[in-house]
């Protein structure tokens, strides 16, 4: 009895001591191993990569001045009105913020209308098209350019189709708006899946209290439905600016180097080992993202929100002919085509492409992936032990990030001054470049250190599960956190006060209320590592940790059928299903233990 | 011991190429069994004499064990070079086990174990380029490969334009050319570097990132041979002004060309290999190479410095040279042999064409100028 | 309990729960300041005062929701001071119910069962019976909260409350929620549960006449600080302050000057006024007056030597239909009078006040 009231009272602080500690080994310690650098010079502190960096106009335009001559800047603007405003260039930095700018609010155009659609409206497959809103975040990034190719492309379907209806061409590729729409396409789901969430726990009652006070539909909207959206909607949008901020892959495979971003160079500097300046890029990039996260949370910890209460009732999609002339479906429905066009379009084309060889429909690349699967040639990567990884280290990631994620949330809700600094350090795996940790984690746990005469490293199966799981628990915390907020507090002190420890509490009366928001931030988690390659490559001991999307990488280097990414689409196309699959399986059983 | 070695060798050797017709044979049954027969034969005979001889057993303990190799992991798997390699290799030196490793980040992950101080759990280096050999070379105070010498077997017969290392660490085993493929369909041959300029090509050529992609590099170092170090950042600069399109790698590059973005793509002299017969329109697969030139971008393998088994290491790159090997790689990896003479097979003399002219850099001219050269390249096409 | 550790240091007060000088503190704002109280064992103790007065956080000191700057809390004679809330053993009903939506009214009642040690098994069953028959609520088990009006869901909080058998009872504000005729009922019922249980319990609300009609004893709190302690009747005919004597029941209080000793008389506004015999005054001293509307009687010439007799005017009557509520003005204040008269007059009328009716604040300046 004491063993267990001790174990319940310390479960809480233990989890989370845990927690930093894995944050510690697998995060802030190889992070910051290569962030030194940025700011150590043959053992010293220096400022002068800081400064090279920020003073150097191809990085900062006209701002490099700051860093090197202060004092002209007065004069210089002078000179800049008199010229009548010329355009101004900003460098790699302001371009990269202004492509993440555009990226996020065509997210949300793109988003929040979906928000409207799954939250509002009841049709047949809702539930479904609800958990496949996540499938874009597992698609490894040369998918999606393979698919946006073959849909967007100068001989792509959409100009077939726009052809067809004799609308003329566009030509969208290489250029700012098709990296702009694949961004969109990765991150309007974040924004659909946070607001829809939020827009589900609106208390109708609050909605119909206004209404009974005099508000007109948009007034009460505005009024009180907007405030409980707003959190959801900017925790959306900055992880989306954020993640477009640090976006590379997709940029380089659609956009080109013309099109380049900070994160772009960063990958290049490390791959001519100019660690310093890798280091001071990745630096600079994390403090700015690390800056508006802090902001973000200072904020939303203003905000107020109470869950329970009544759910606004959903309407149906199809009201018989009265479909037709209500402008809100009609508007439905033109979104429905554009979400065609931007969603289903780039998959269906890699499909498409994955059946398709240079003379018409094949089955060859599925056969290729038979074949692999059934050889037994050394360091051959088979499709079916790359499915079973991947859906071994979701599984895993989903029952380690889950906890860990919860917990921080545990620790943010009670915590007083500094939780919020606590909460944006916390979050920094969303906020630090992908590159910089790959490198980190390569420098730390695979190169090992030497303790005590013994060279320790880590890797294989458990440390990639560790690591996809740093990678995804933010995602838990910032699904959880606002909902623990919004809990009765006279709920906990029940319980508390019936004999339930803290930890007991939390168990039985805290999490299966906010169990959607556990459950959302879980799919999120099992997304991340489903998609995650860097960190997988790195870690996996041997050749035989490889993952799904390991498993394509690697098919797109393989020959043996020509130079042809249709083994990769095919893998691709695997990867979709399974991915679909398994999260139609996470909600349905999930939403099993929904109150 | 010289002379038992010797013997040991071309025994292995006999029963190496044994194997080798074996494999070519297949198809005409009786022909395969016998030869695969005589090849077990061999070896049995090696194993013999090594054991009536003790001084040739401590001899032969250099050649036994484990030989590891890192290179990129498309090397490896079934029906590739690296498998053929690996099983060709270890039954001509029996108790031995050639064993792949293929980091992601290639040569770079050792000259990082180097500047860390960790362990190089690799004894040979396979699939390195000049550039990367100049990387390894000067982020590191001390040398990460060790030079072979002068006597390699087979080393007499590289072709000369790819021995690029006059220190001997890095060996050629095969090469590409890089190369235009064009789709004459839609354009003319562009035969200059200066044609590309042309407005009649605007928005037609597709490259790859020199930061990040091999023949991305090769373009770009190819352009500095034609026009020279003070005026490629020039002539680049007009190029992106006619709207060239540099895409991260090769991959997206050519598939971005075969779904017709644009009809010019920077690729190999290989093309035709994968692509002939009569269904292939052979329009999409014309060659352009500029300035009747192409730069070749050899592939080259390396002893480490810290090789545990140094002499089982320059074993198998002897072996790697011999003319069999040489045409299995070529074929297998689709890049020409490195060692002259060598037919790797008909199809592959006729779809693989040698460019009328080969350039391309040494260790020496790449050293202490490439980086620059690719940094400024780059900034050019970013800010453009 | 096989606890080895003793719950509870042992001390000397017998008392059902005991604060001494207990101190919150919340951001540096006090909240109580230097709290001391003891209620007994089996005892019915309200707490009664207006919103943010600290009666809410003296309850959730005794609870362990809130932890004291300074002082002490006892339950049972045990120190609990340190203990977090689910080992103190006491049952807490909240105002908004807080049954937890995700359970059925029977896990709710049956939550707190699962801490005890050993597990009661069917016993647990049996009890939680007992309890929803206790508060009249058998059969309505397998019920989710929400299909519960709000007097019903007052009902399962109190049982669940109680199932574990807690050593004290605390209810914050358990009625405001409910409409008048309902929390008049339930508070009747809540009265006979603690009756026949016998359990400690602190009630904490701002309704004064609840609180006079519940309890035991009542503790009026004002600023953080006890005002008064005592049983109803008391604080109603015998506010200690100001404070007190407004805050319970309706009063009219009159600030005066003591002018004689034998027998003590004050003159208010230049009117003498009668105090009673007992009243321990000397001359000079200023006193408050408290005179309750009920003890003063209307439009009757009372002549007995121990009344005082004032001419007031009626401004206004409210019907209360067992009673009226007159306003008056005298001398340029404000009286209230109540009285049962089935007519009570108009215009100029004659206020009558038994001297032994009229009560003095032991110290006028509070």
């Amino acid at each position: 009895m004491n063993v267990r009231r001790w174990g319940e009272r310390l479960a809480v602080p233990t989890a989370f001591v845990l927690t930093v500690a894995i944050l510690a080994v697998v995060f802030y310690y190889p992070v910051l191993s290569v962030l030194r650098e940025a700011v150590v010079r043959a053992g010293s502190l220096t400022a002068a990569p800081l400064v090279d960096v920020l003073g150097d106009p191809f990085y900062t335009g006209v701002a490099h001045h700051l860093f090197t001559a202060p004092l002209s800047i007065p004069a210089g603007v002078l000179d800049w009105i008199r010229a009548g405003f010329p355009s101004v260039e900003f460098g790699l930095f302001g371009f990269t913020a202004f492509q993440a700018f555009l990226s996020t609010l065509a997210s949300v155009v793109v988003g929040l209308p979906g928000a409207y659609l799954l939250a509002r409206f009841e049709f047949r497959g809702r539930r479904t098209l609800r958990s496949l809103t996540i499938l874009p975040f597992v698609l490894p990034s040369i998918m999606v350019a393979v698919g946006f190719l073959a849909m967007f492309g100068q001989n792509g379907l959409l100009n077939d189709i726009l052809g067809a209806l004799g609308l003329g061409q566009v030509n969208l590729l290489f250029t700012l708006e098709i990296i702009v729409l694949a961004h969109a396409f990765y991150n309007a789901p974040l924004v659909t899946r946070l607001v829809t969430t939020a827009w589900e726990s609106v208390d109708a009652r609050r909605v119909e209290t206004a209404r009974a006070l005099g508000a007109g539909p948009f007034r009460a909207f505005r009024d009180i439905v907007v405030p409980q959206l707003l959190p959801a909607l900017l925790t959306a949008a900055l992880l989306t600016f954020v993640f477009t901020f640090l976006s590379f892959p997709i940029v380089l495979a659609l956009g080109g180097l013309r099109l380049a971003t900070v994160e772009v160079w960063l990958y290049a500097r490390v791959q001519d080992l100019e660690l310093a300046e890798a280091a001071t890029l990745g630096t600079i990039e994390t403090v700015l993202s690390l800056a508006l996260t802090y902001l973000y949370l200072r904020y939303e910890a203003r905000q107020t929100t109470t869950g329970g209460g009544t759910t606004l009732p959903r309407r149906a999609l199809a009201v018989g002919w009265k479909t037709l002339r209500d402008p809100v479906r009609i508007g439905l429905a033109v979104y429905g085509v554009g979400v065609l066009v931007l969603f289903v379009g780039p998959l269906v084309s890699m499909i498409v492409e994955s059946v398709t060889g240079p003379n018409g429909l094949t089955g060859a690349y599925y056969e290729f992936l038979l074949n692999q699967q059934a050889t037994t040639a050394a360091g051959t990567t088979k499709p079916l032990p790359a499915i079973a990884n991947s859906l071994a280290f979701g599984v895993g990631t989903l029952a380690l990030a889950v906890p860990m994620g919860i917990v921080v949330s545990v620790m943010v809700t009670r915590g007083g001054t500094g939780s919020r600094l606590a909460e944006t350090l916390m979050s920094a795996p969303l906020a630090v470049s992908g590159v910089v940790v790959g490198l980190g984690l390569l420098q730390t746990l695979v190169f090992g250190t030497t303790i005590a005469g013994y060279r320790v490293t880590a890797g294989g199966a458990l440390a990639i599960v560790v690591a996809h799981a740093v990678a995804a628990y933010p995602f838990v915390t910032r699904n959880v956190t606002p909902a623990l907020a919004g809990i009765d507090s006279q709920l906990v002190d029940s319980a508390r006060s019936l004999g339930a420890s803290r930890f007991r509490t939390l168990l039985d009366v805290e999490l299966p209320l906010v169990w959607t928001a556990v459950l959302a931030g879980g799919a999120f988690a099992f997304a991340i590592s489903i998609g995650e390659f860097d960190t997988t490559v790195l870690l996996a001991e041997g050749v035989e940790s490889y993952t799904m999307p390991v498993a394509l990488e690697r098919y797109i280097g393989n020959r043996s059928l020509g130079p042809s990414l249709g083994p990769a689409t095919a893998m691709g196309t695997v990867l979709l299903l399974v991915t679909a699959a398994s999260f139609l399986v996470i909600e349905r059983l999930g939403g099993r233990w929904e109150p | 011991m010289d002379r038992r070695q010797f013997l040991r060798r071309s025994s292995a050797g006999v029963a190496g190429l044994a194997m080798l017709a074996g494999c070519t044979g297949a198809g005409e049954g009786d022909n395969g069994s016998g030869a695969n027969g005589s090849g077990t034969n061999g070896s049995g005979n090696g194993t013999t004499e090594a054991g009536a001889d003790s001084t040739a057993t401590t001899g032969s303990a250099s050649s036994g064990g484990t030989l590891r190799v890192a290179t990129y992991s498309s090397f490896t798997g079934e029906d590739t070079a690296g498998n053929w390699l690996k099983s060709a290799f270890e039954t001509e030196q029996s108790g031995t086990t050639v064993e792949f490793l293929t980091p992601e980040n290639g040569v770079n992950q050792y000259v990082q174990r180097a500047k860390q101080g960790a362990p190089i759990d690799a004894d040979i280096y396979l699939g390195l380029n000049t550039a990367e050999l100049v990387r390894a070379r000067k982020k590191l105070d001390k040398p990460l490969f060790q030079s072979v010498g002068e006597d390699l077997d087979g080393a007499d017969g590289l072709k000369k334009p790819l021995r690029i290392d006059p220190k001997k660490r890095a060996v050629p085993y095969d090469t590409g050319y890089i190369s235009l493929v064009y789709n004459e369909n839609e354009v003319e041959e562009p035969k200059t570097f200066d044609s590309l300029l042309e407005s009649r090509y605007e928005g037609d050529l597709i490259t790859e990132n020199a930061q990040q992609s091999d023949p991305g590099r090769a373009f770009l170092l190819w352009s500095i041979i034609a026009k020279g170090e003070e005026n490629y950042l020039d002539y680049w600069k007009q190029l992106v002004g006619n709207g060239v399109t540099v895409l991260s790698d090769w991959e997206p590059a050519y598939q971005a060309y075969s779904d017709g973005e644009a009809p010019m793509v920077v690729s190999y002299s290989t093309d035709q290999v994968y692509y002939h017969g009569p269904d292939v329109d052979m329009a999409k697969h014309q060659l352009g190479f500029l300035n009747d030139q192409g730069y070749a971008n050899p592939e080259t393998m390396a002893l480490f410095e810290s090789a545990n088994n140094p002499q089982l290491g320059r074993t198998f790159m002897e072996f790697v040279l011999t003319e069999t090997a040489q045409s299995k790689i070529a074929v297998k990896n689709v890049q020409f042999p490195a060692v002259k003479g060598v037919t790797p097979s008909k199809e592959f003399d006729k779809y693989a064409k040698e460019p009328p002219e080969t350039v391309t850099h040494s260790y020496d001219e790449l050293a202490g100028s490439v980086e620059s050269w690719v940094e400024e390249w780059s900034r050019l096409v970013a800010s453009e | 309990m096989s606890d080895a550790v003793p719950e509870r240091d042992p001390t000397t007060t017998d008392a059902g729960v005991a604060l001494d000088n207990i101190t919150v503190e919340f951001s540096g704002v006090t909240a109580l300041e230097d709290v001391s109280l003891s209620v007994d064992e089996g005892e019915f103790f309200t707490l009664v005062g207006p919103s943010g007065c600290g009666k809410t956080t003296t309850l959730r000191a005794v609870a362990g929701f809130e932890e004291p700057a300074t002082g002490e809390v006892h339950i049972d004679g045990g120190r609990v001071t340190d203990l977090a809330p689910e080992r103190r053993d006491v049952g807490v009903v909240f105002q908004h119910y807080a049954l937890f939506p995700h359970m059925t009214v029977r896990e709710n009642v049956a939550y707190g069962l699962r801490f005890r040690d050993p597990p009661g098994g069917v016993a647990d069953d049996e009890r939680v019976d007992e309890l929803l028959s206790l508060v009249d609520m058998a059969g309505m088990g397998e019920r989710e909260p929400e299909q519960l009006s709000g007097g019903q869901q007052q009902r399962i909080a109190l049982a669940r409350a109680l199932a574990p058998g807690p050593d004290v009872l605390l209810l914050d504000e358990p009625l405001s929620a409910l409409d008048a005729r309902l929390r008049e009922r339930l508070r009747v019922t809540i009265r006979e549960i603690q009756q026949e249980l016998g359990i400690t319990t602190i009630y904490v609300t701002h309704d004064q006449s609840e609180a006079l009609a519940i309890s035991d004893r009542v503790a009026v709190v004002s600023g953080g600080r006890i005002e008064q302690v005592a049983p109803p009747e008391t604080v109603y005919r015998e506010p200690q302050s100001r404070f007190v004597a407004e805050f319970v029941g309706e009063n009219n209080l009159f600030d005066g000057e003591v002018t004689a000793t034998a027998p003590p008389r004050a003159t208010v506004d230049g009117v003498e006024i009668a105090l009673p015999e007992s009243a321990a005054v000397d001359t000079g001293d200023s006193v408050a007056l408290c005179v309750r509307p009920e003890v003063l009687s209307l439009g009757e010439n009372d002549t007995a030597s121990n009344a005082t007799t004032l001419t007031a005017t009626v401004e206004h009557r409210e019907f209360l239909g067992d009673a009226y509520r007159v306003h008056c003005s005298w001398n340029g204040r404000s009286l209230l009078v109540k009285t049962d008269s089935r007519e009570p007059p108009e215009g100029t009328v004659t206020l009558t006040v038994d001297t032994d009716d009229i009560h003095l604040l032991s110290d006028s300046g509070r």
